[in-house]
């Protein structure tokens, strides 16, 4: 019935995007538990009209919120309430809806299924790394499906992994507003920055969960309840501290801009100094992922996607500019 | 002389005297003819020149001697004179005398050429009368020569058979073919005959066949006066069966007489009473149908058309003349030209639908002849007096109560596409002005009248068609009956709001914990404009969820210090379509659904998540569950709000409520979903 589905997109949030490996395609899930395929090529050809700008297909994917998505070469992976399912891309654009295989991580607690909030693909190792609601990061081997190890460390949810590549390392941050450092070969936690405990950037209005992180190696930069900040990782301390007043839930290198968005409508451009560079308006209220197309394959497809609290995937072709969104 | 004549004139009249005799007489006139003098033969005799001449030389005389004697007068002398005037004197009566006798004379001859003129005279009138009397008897035969000449027998007047014919059928002794051959007289006159014949056997038939039909006609009416008896026995009977059929419940007389009225229907809202009655006994007893209104004028209404036509004309005529002298009735004729336009016809359809709580729902349902469209106008009747509330004042009422039964059917725009040009004819803009009066045109109320309007093109003839009523039927009672309840429902609902109370039933009870501390302060109607204009609406109205047909309402959740506003669009399609929620909290600071990501969910829960809310079957309670649980879920907002460790104090709302775990997902959402039987709250 009308009202009901105009409610439902009313009430849509879109939690995580990717883009397939050719890169002409873009999924998003929401918190219906919905996964949603849209043609990035055909919306951005010269002839789109506006059903280019729905989805090519819609399936329900979970029973929940779908938290992240990565991308493979082959397989989509999903995850949201408690357990990551993969689905072969090659199979969804043809329309054909079935997960590939679940995977449920070993988790302690039976009262509630804890959420998984984040994904990261390890390639080298060929290891996914999931964590969320349990406070600890499970490994899984993605040839065998098995849990290899849990990195226990967290006291409270974990919102968002990063990815150290020279070391390799993974960086977490969660909700006690802490970033761990986990070396991936010893399975240990290496490194701690309570970001919430430096005067510079906590605002305890706000809390002291860290909502996103990204890192470059030797830099890391990190917000949510504290303020932005860019760290230096092996000193752990915090060199630019970027005035943004509204928690940010997304955060991301780019060439050499920092992309960051949350809370507002805005996709914020950084300069490393601290400066704002760019404040893009989208067409949501509140933004919770951004996602830059940067397969090679698809070089007409180079674009920058935000979405977050409505049912709209804002598609920048320019980072200056909202070309046009996407809608479930 | 005069002596002579006596003398002549004596003997004549003794002999006239004396012995009769013509014979002697004319024997004396011979003799007489030497012994006595007539003066008439003499005129003969004489010469009218010569006694002419004698006249004049006897005055010539007299005038001399008179000469003369004057002169021996005046002369004086006696004597010698004497004689000679003597002399003189007898003379001149000598010429007396022969002038008295030429006088005569003259009178004689006068009175001869008098009489002999006279009798020529006569003779040319003779002979003139004669040639007249002749010429006129010639111009006479002459006319009856003619006349005869164009007489016509009747004869050839008589299309007679024709000669081929005459020949064929006439017998023979008829005919006579040997001599009228010859002889067109004997042949006509042989036709004639023939004509006469076949008239007289005609006639003849033609006197049979009329006592023939004198019979039958006599038998006819034996017959008629058998069944006209017939009637009034079987009016008897059927009086005698009425205690009978009331006994059996079967009222077939009642329903006699209203098929009776029926008759008079208009054809769709004929097809609305057949229907709805034989719904009525098939499906549901608790409907009612009945007819209003008056036959006779419906009767009047088929009096031939063309005299109204006329008199409108002429009134109109009359109209435009009184129009040039004055402005006003200008508007008046137009007004009296819509209102003819928007005439009703006499006769509606009544549906009475009882409900289970013995609220009845009167529906009249009219035609307008010459927009041909069927309009209904609603009235809710309840077994006991309501006292309405404030806020439920646009529930029940007339006007909206049957609004969008089915979706966009709002009833203020006609649905026939004809009436808009004959709407252009008269000025009228849109019915909607004159939709309080004349009811509402909702598009079910066409189809259970059989009307069908295509979208795209107006149509001049609608056919009403009883499939499409029929199919309708049910659907539309059924939606009417639950539209009237949820109102009710509402009403009762609302009286209790506007207490403060929100009154949760106890079948519901199990969606919410048993200590809810937010208590819902304000419930009031807020016009549509007023909706629009908050500032935490706009998605709403951006989605096209909040047109005019739509009722709204503020209800204000209020705990300590926190306001809760909540702006709700009540559907007219309560309770299958979900009222709508927009949320505005103010407690540190205004917090909506733009930049606060829990009201969001808040708003989400009580919009999206309203299946469970709905309640025990007919989802009455669909509206009161909604508020309470807005009224939990402000508490658990506010409880689970994490503490500010810079600031001082204690918090203002301890956390009482059950919860696994305050924050989950990456927009860190509080655990709104209540969880029955355990009591804890959880996250979706």
């Amino acid at each position: 019935m009308e009202v009901f589905q105009a409610l439902q997109r009313l009430h849509m949030t879109i939690f995580s995007q990717s883009v397939s490996p050719c890169g002409k395609f873009l999924a998003a899930g929401n918190n219906y538990g919905q996964i949603a395929i849209f043609s990035l090529s055909a919306a951005l050809s010269s002839e789109a009209k506006e059903e280019s700008k729905k989805p090519m297909v819609t399936f329900q994917a979970h029973d929940g919120p779908v938290y992240s998505m990565v991308s493979t070469d082959r397989h989509l992976l999903s995850a949201g309430d408690g357990e990551v399912k993969a689905w072969l891309w090659a199979e969804i654009l043809k329309k054909g809806c079935k997960e590939l295989w679940r995977r449920q991580p070993p988790y302690r607690t039976s009262l509630e299924v804890p959420e998984i909030n984040a994904l990261l693909l390890v390639p080298k190792e060929n290891l996914l790394i999931l964590a969320g609601g349990d406070c600890q990061l499970h490994a899984m081997d993605l040839e065998t499906g098995t849990f290899m190890w849990a990195l226990r460390g967290h006291t409270d949810y974990i919102h968002c992994l990063a990815l150290r590549e020279r070391s390799p390392e993974v960086l977490s941050g969660g909700e006690d507003g802490a970033v761990r450092l986990w070396d991936l070969r010893t399975a240990k936690e290496v490194q701690t920055i309570e970001v919430y405990k430096h005067e510079e950037c906590s605002r305890p209005h706000n809390g002291r969960w860290i909502g996103c992180l990204a890192t470059d190696s030797d830099w890391m930069v990190c917000g949510g309840g504290p303020a932005l900040t860019l760290w230096h990782l092996r000193s752990s301390t915090p060199t630019t501290v970027f005035p943004m007043r509204a928690p940010q839930k997304h955060v991301t290198f780019y060439q050499d801009l920092i992309l960051s968005a949350g809370q507002g409508r805005c996709v914020n451009q950084w300069q490393l100094s601290g400066e704002l560079k760019a404040q893009v308006p989208g067409s949501s209220p509140g933004l919770l992922s951004l996602s830059l197309n940067q397969q090679p394959a698809a070089p007409e497809c180079k674009v920058l996607t935000a979405a977050g609290n409505s049912c709209r995937v804002d598609v920048f072709t320019n980072l200056g500019y909202r070309a046009f969104s996407l809608s479930f | 002389m005069s002596s002579e004549s006596s003398k002549k004139r004596k003997p004549k009249v003794i002999r006239s005297d004396g012995a009769p005799a013509e014979g002697k007489r004319t024997r004396s006139d011979t003799e007489q003819e030497g012994k006595y003098y007539s003066e008439e033969a003499e005129v003969d005799l004489r010469d009218p020149g010569r006694d002419y001449e004698l006249y004049k030389y006897t005055c010539q005389e007299l005038q001399r001697l008179m000469a003369e004697i004057q002169d021996l007068k005046s002369r004086g002398g006696k004597d010698a004179q004497a004689v000679e005037i003597e002399d003189r004197r007898i003379q001149s009566c000598v010429h007396f005398m022969t002038l008295k006798k030429l006088n005569r004379l003259a009178h004689i001859r006068l009175k001869k050429g008098r009489d002999q003129t006279h009798e020529a005279k006569q003779k040319v009138d003779a002979y003139h009368l004669q040639l007249q009397n002749l010429l006129y008897e010639v111009m006479h035969l002459q006319k009856e020569i003619t006349k005869c000449l164009e007489f016509k027998s009747k004869h050839e007047e008589i299309d007679l058979v024709s000669l081929e014919e005459f020949y064929k059928e006439a017998p023979p002794d008829i005919s006579k073919a040997e001599v009228t051959m010859g002889d067109p007289h004997q042949q006509t006159l042989a036709r004639l005959d023939w004509e006469l014949e076949q008239r007289k056997r005609l006639a003849e038939k033609y006197r049979e066949c009329l006592s023939n039909k004198e019979k039958i006609l006599k038998e006819i009416e034996v017959k008629k006066e058998y069944l006209s008896s017939l009637q009034p026995r079987l009016n008897s009977i059927m009086q005698a069966s009425l205690p009978v059929q009331e006994y059996l419940f079967m009222p077939f007389d009642q329903a006699h007489k209203q098929y009776e009225t029926a008759r008079h229907l208009p054809p769709p809202l004929y097809v609305l009473f057949v229907q709805a009655t034989a719904y009525g006994q098939a499906c549901d007893k608790m409907l009612s149908v009945a007819i209003e209104g008056s036959v006779d004028e419906a009767k009047a209404l088929f009096k031939p058309p063309e005299d109204s036509q006329d008199d409108e004309s002429d009134s109109d005529a009359e109209e435009e003349q009184t129009t040039k002298r004055r402005r006003p009735t200008l508007g008046v004729q137009l007004d009296d030209k819509r209102k003819e336009m928007l005439k009703r016809h006499p006769l509606s359809v009544l549906l009475d639908l009882k409900c289970k709580d013995d609220s009845v729902l009167h529906l009249t349902f009219y035609y307008l002849m010459n927009l041909n469209i069927m309009t209904v106008k609603a009235r809710v009747t309840t077994a006991t007096e309501l006292i309405t509330p404030i806020s439920a004042g646009d529930l029940l009422s007339p006007d909206s109560v049957l609004s969008c039964l089915y979706p966009g059917d709002h009833g203020k725009k006609t649905p026939n596409p004809a009436n808009q040009y004959q709407f252009d004819k008269v000025g009228i803009l849109t019915l909607r002005d004159y939709v309080l009066d004349l009811g509402h045109p909702y598009l079910w109320v066409q189809k259970l009248g059989g009307l069908h309007f295509p979208k795209e093109q107006p149509q001049h003839t609608v056919i009403t068609d009883h499939s499409l009523s029929a199919s309708h039927m049910e659907t539309t009672m059924k939606l009417l009956k639950t539209r009237v309840q949820s109102r009710l429902a509402l009403h009762k609902q609302f009286a209790s709001l506007e207490h403060g109370i929100v009154p949760v039933t106890s079948d519901c009870h199990y969606l919410f914990p048993a200590k809810v501390v937010s208590r819902l302060v304000k419930w009031v109607t807020i016009a549509h404009e007023d909706y629009t204009e908050l500032h935490f609406t706009k998605d709403i109205v951006e989605a096209g969820l909040a047109g005019d047909t739509n009722l709204y309402y503020m209800a204000l959740v209020e705990r300590g210090t926190a306001k809760l506003q909540a702006a709700v669009v009540l559907n007219p399609g309560y309770s299958s379509i979900p009222p709508i929620f927009q949320l505005c909290l103010n407690w540190k600071g205004e917090k909506t659904n733009n930049n606060d990501d829990n009201i969001r969910a808040m708003e989400s829960e009580v919009n999206v998540c309203y299946k469970e809310l709905c309640g025990p079957r007919p989802g009455h309670q669909l509206l009161t569950n909604q508020l309470q649980r807005l009224c939990v879920l402000l508490d658990v907002y506010l409880e689970t709000e994490s503490h500010d460790d810079s600031v001082e104090g204690p918090k203002e709302f301890p956390q009482e409520k059950m919860c696994l775990r305050l924050f989950r997902g990456p927009s860190r959402i509080k655990p709104f979903k209540y969880n029955h039987p355990q009591g804890f709250f959880s996250h979706r």
